[in-house]
């Protein structure tokens, strides 16, 4: 009996340090008085402007230390750049969790190196709160700590879609897509979603990128007569689309596009408002980004961030910053990324004030915002639409 | 140029051994980030391996490089993930696919084509290959790329770096050693013969097309390796890993390092693999910081790092080696 009692003993000692570490594991990059978030970004290389997507959530983390953190603690943002490039994501990734020990980790612009990092974040435990890459495989199939806190390409897809049918009386739609996945990525979900809905899509047409003239496609549309368009195309070939458009007198149809364009910017690109009266995007905030009910978000991140110029992708990351900052509110002061990863999973229809729809995560779906506002030009002003001919 | 002595040369190969065996000792004074390092060095040291055999050795300004690397990551990718190919046999087998991508490569050279428009020749075959990668998407997984499936080697899984990184030294120092031997036999002074001056080397009736064309499909062999390596390093492969950026990046590691030389080659990678990683505390600034240093290190010496050691002692000559010029 003593040698059974002297080997167990000596296996409790054995394991004390396995032990010691996973105790050790659950308050990493915790002190008194800070929280430690690893922040990964393109801040160099070709796509360097979405680190812009960043700004607003670094900028919401000042004010909360300015307002005295949570429970005492400031959150301090390391930052680590992926250059949009998946090996130097990876690099960022592995050393903010085995070397900056970082408590969490939020951001990632840039979908592709995300994806990259899933399964290293993923096999980390640490809790991950992607705030600006949308595509679905970061987050789905589930992993535990895995949290996506904006509008995933699905989401934004089916968002078009359902814009498309709250116009009375539609039934024929036509799409034309970029034949790439970015597009395919948008019109997927929207083909899912109106076939869900009855509606088959009368015409789908292809316009390539760099492609100067779309008079081909605009001719085929013509015979079809569709009652609105989906159009998965970049900014430039949008605006030359909605001039063929006009140009052979089919600017009184509809077109809904992505979130990848911006109404003011397409219509600065066609230089005539006739071509973008009936043009509607993918708008995942409450407003316009002059607006009343953002002035207050550009108004922190001008405090902390004077010499930033605002643009969609500043204020992206805004919410998920929100939600986490409740999420730590609601665990007190005895925290752990176990019940970090726990509350997160307890969050429902959080309203961010920000994003245009609530953010909601369960143990089951960690894809938290599952919908989408639309933009359109309403008496010749940009509006933040619900549906067809309802303001937000 | 000092050549070593038979001693030297002796020393030359302990050492050449030694590098490799206190490298496995690595592993113990690392943690997961900085051995992801290591592992890119060793991926990097291949590539350029792989670019300066071809555009230092033989003398060809070729830029299939990127495209032989992205033939041997999707290769490796696709019978990995598509097949169900142990990601370990895959290796070898990705090297062919690269040395098949060498010898398409080799087909404008040997047709007599050279200099700058060699070079728009082969620059478009590696953008050909990454809208391949882009468009094949049932084999390529498009702009999604494509995963690796998770694997265990010797019951650890090959997420772990420090298994990749025995896997991947091991396979390196190999295809160095390969190198290495290949660029000191016969055949290698064929190679700088071909350089130096393709007309007097033929009329020696050395068959220089064999040499161009044995030369591009090593080369391919090599880098074809390096992209099985880096489609497990990185776990998921996609097209943008092989755009005119990587290119540029080998081809600035070949040139810090010291074009046509395997010890170059080597100090090239490894320097521009860690660089950046140093530069990450100058957010903002890493690539005006990177760009300065590489200038510095070419205007201080213009034919390489590996100049240096030569300059230090003729253990570093490498048989045959001559300067570019």
């Amino acid at each position: 009996m003593r040698k059974i009692t002297a080997l167990f003993a000596m296996l409790a000692f054995a394991a004390a340090p396995a032990f010691a570490q996973d105790a050790g594991w659950e308050t990493q990059g915790l002190t008194d008085d800070s929280i430690t978030i690893g922040v990964m970004g393109p801040f160099s290389g070709n796509a360097s402007s979405y680190s812009k997507a960043m700004v607003g959530m670094m900028a919401y983390y000042q004010k909360i230390n300015d307002e005295g953190g949570v429970h005492g603690r400031k959150l301090v943002a390391v930052q680590e750049d992926t250059a949009c490039d998946s090996a130097k994501g990876l690099a960022a990734a592995k050393k903010l969790i085995s070397q900056d020990q970082v408590f969490m980790l939020q951001g990632n612009s840039c979908s592709g190196v995300a994806v990259a990092l899933r399964p290293v974040v993923e096999e980390s435990g640490i809790p991950w709160i992607v705030a600006q890459a949308v595509s679905d495989s970061i987050s789905a199939p589930l992993a535990r700590n895995i949290f996506h806190g904006v509008p995933t390409g699905s989401a934004n897809g089916r968002a078009m879609a359902s814009f498309v049918l709250s116009k009375p009386d539609t039934k024929n739609v036509a799409i034309i897509e970029h034949s790439n996945d970015w597009a395919h990525s948008y019109s997927d979900p929207a083909k899912e979603y109106l076939k869900e809905q009855g509606i088959t899509p009368s015409l789908e047409l292809t316009m390539e990128r760099g492609q100067t003239d779309a008079t081909a496609q605009v001719l085929q549309l013509r015979e079809a007569k569709p009652d609105f368009i989906i159009a998965a195309l970049y900014e430039a070939e949008t605006a030359i689309f909605l001039k063929d458009l006009k140009k052979y007198g089919l600017g009184e149809i509809p077109v809904m596009g992505t979130a990848g364009t911006d109404l003011e910017n397409t219509l600065k690109r066609t230089g005539d408002f006739d071509t973008v009266k009936n043009y509607f995007v993918i708008h995942s905030y409450v407003d316009n980004l002059d607006g009343p009910k953002m002035e207050k978000w550009a108004d922190m991140i001008k405090k902390y961030y004077p010499d930033e110029e605002l643009s969609t992708f500043s204020f992206v990351s805004i919410g998920s910053a929100e939600a986490l900052v409740s999420a730590l509110e609601k665990i007190g002061p005895d925290l752990t990324r176990s019940k970090l990863i726990a509350a997160l999973e307890e969050v429902r229809d959080f309203d961010t004030g920000i994003l245009s729809d609530p953010i909601t995560w369960t143990p089951e779906d960690h894809q938290g915002v599952k919908g989408s506002a639309v933009a359109g030009f309403v008496d010749e002003k940009p509006t933040v639409l619900k549906a067809w001919g309802q303001p937000y | 140029m000092k050549m070593p002595t038979a001693r030297q040369r002796r020393l030359r190969t302990i050492l050449f051994w030694a590098v490799p065996a206190i490298l496995l000792l690595v592993p113990l004074g690392t943690n997961a980030y900085t051995q992801f390092i290591v592992n890119g060095m060793l991926i990097s040291t291949l590539v350029t391996l792989g670019f300066t055999i071809v555009i230092g050795n033989l003398g060809q300004l070729a830029f299939a490089n990127t495209a032989f690397f992205g033939i041997g990551a999707y290769g490796s990718a696709i019978l990995a993930a598509k097949l169900g190919v142990p990601w370990l046999l895959t290796i070898p087998i990705a090297g062919v696919f690269g040395a098949a991508g060498g010898f398409l490569a080799s087909a404008a050279a040997l047709r007599g084509i050279r200099s700058y428009y060699l070079a728009i020749i082969t620059l478009a075959f590696g953008e050909l290959m990454r809208w391949s990668y882009l468009h094949a998407k049932p084999l390529t997984g498009g702009t999604d790329g494509l995963p690796m499936p998770r694997e265990t080697l010797f019951g650890t899984s090959l997420t772990d770096d420090t298994v990749k990184f025995y896997v991947f030294l091991v396979v390196t120092v190999l295809l160095v050693k390969a190198t290495a031997n290949l660029l000191a036999s016969r055949f290698g002074r064929a190679v700088m013969a071909v350089r130096e001056n393709e007309v007097a080397t033929a009329s020696l009736a050395i068959p220089t097309s064999r040499v161009i064309l044995v030369t591009f499909i090593w080369s391919g062999f090599v880098v074809g390796c390096a992209g099985a390596l880096f489609a497990r390093h990185i776990g998921h492969v996609f097209p943008e890993s092989f755009g005119m950026l990587h290119l540029i990046a080998s081809f600035a590691m070949v040139l810090v390092g010291g074009l046509g030389s395997v010890l170059g080659a080597v100090l090239g990678a490894v320097m521009l693999t860690a660089l950046p990683e140093y530069l990450r505390a100058f957010p903002g600034m890493e690539e005006l910081f990177f760009g300065l240093i590489v200038a510095a290190v070419l205007v201080a010496l213009p034919m390489g790092l590996a100049s240096l050691l030569r300059r230090l002692s003729p253990i570093f000559v490498e048989r045959f080696y001559r300067e570019a010029r």
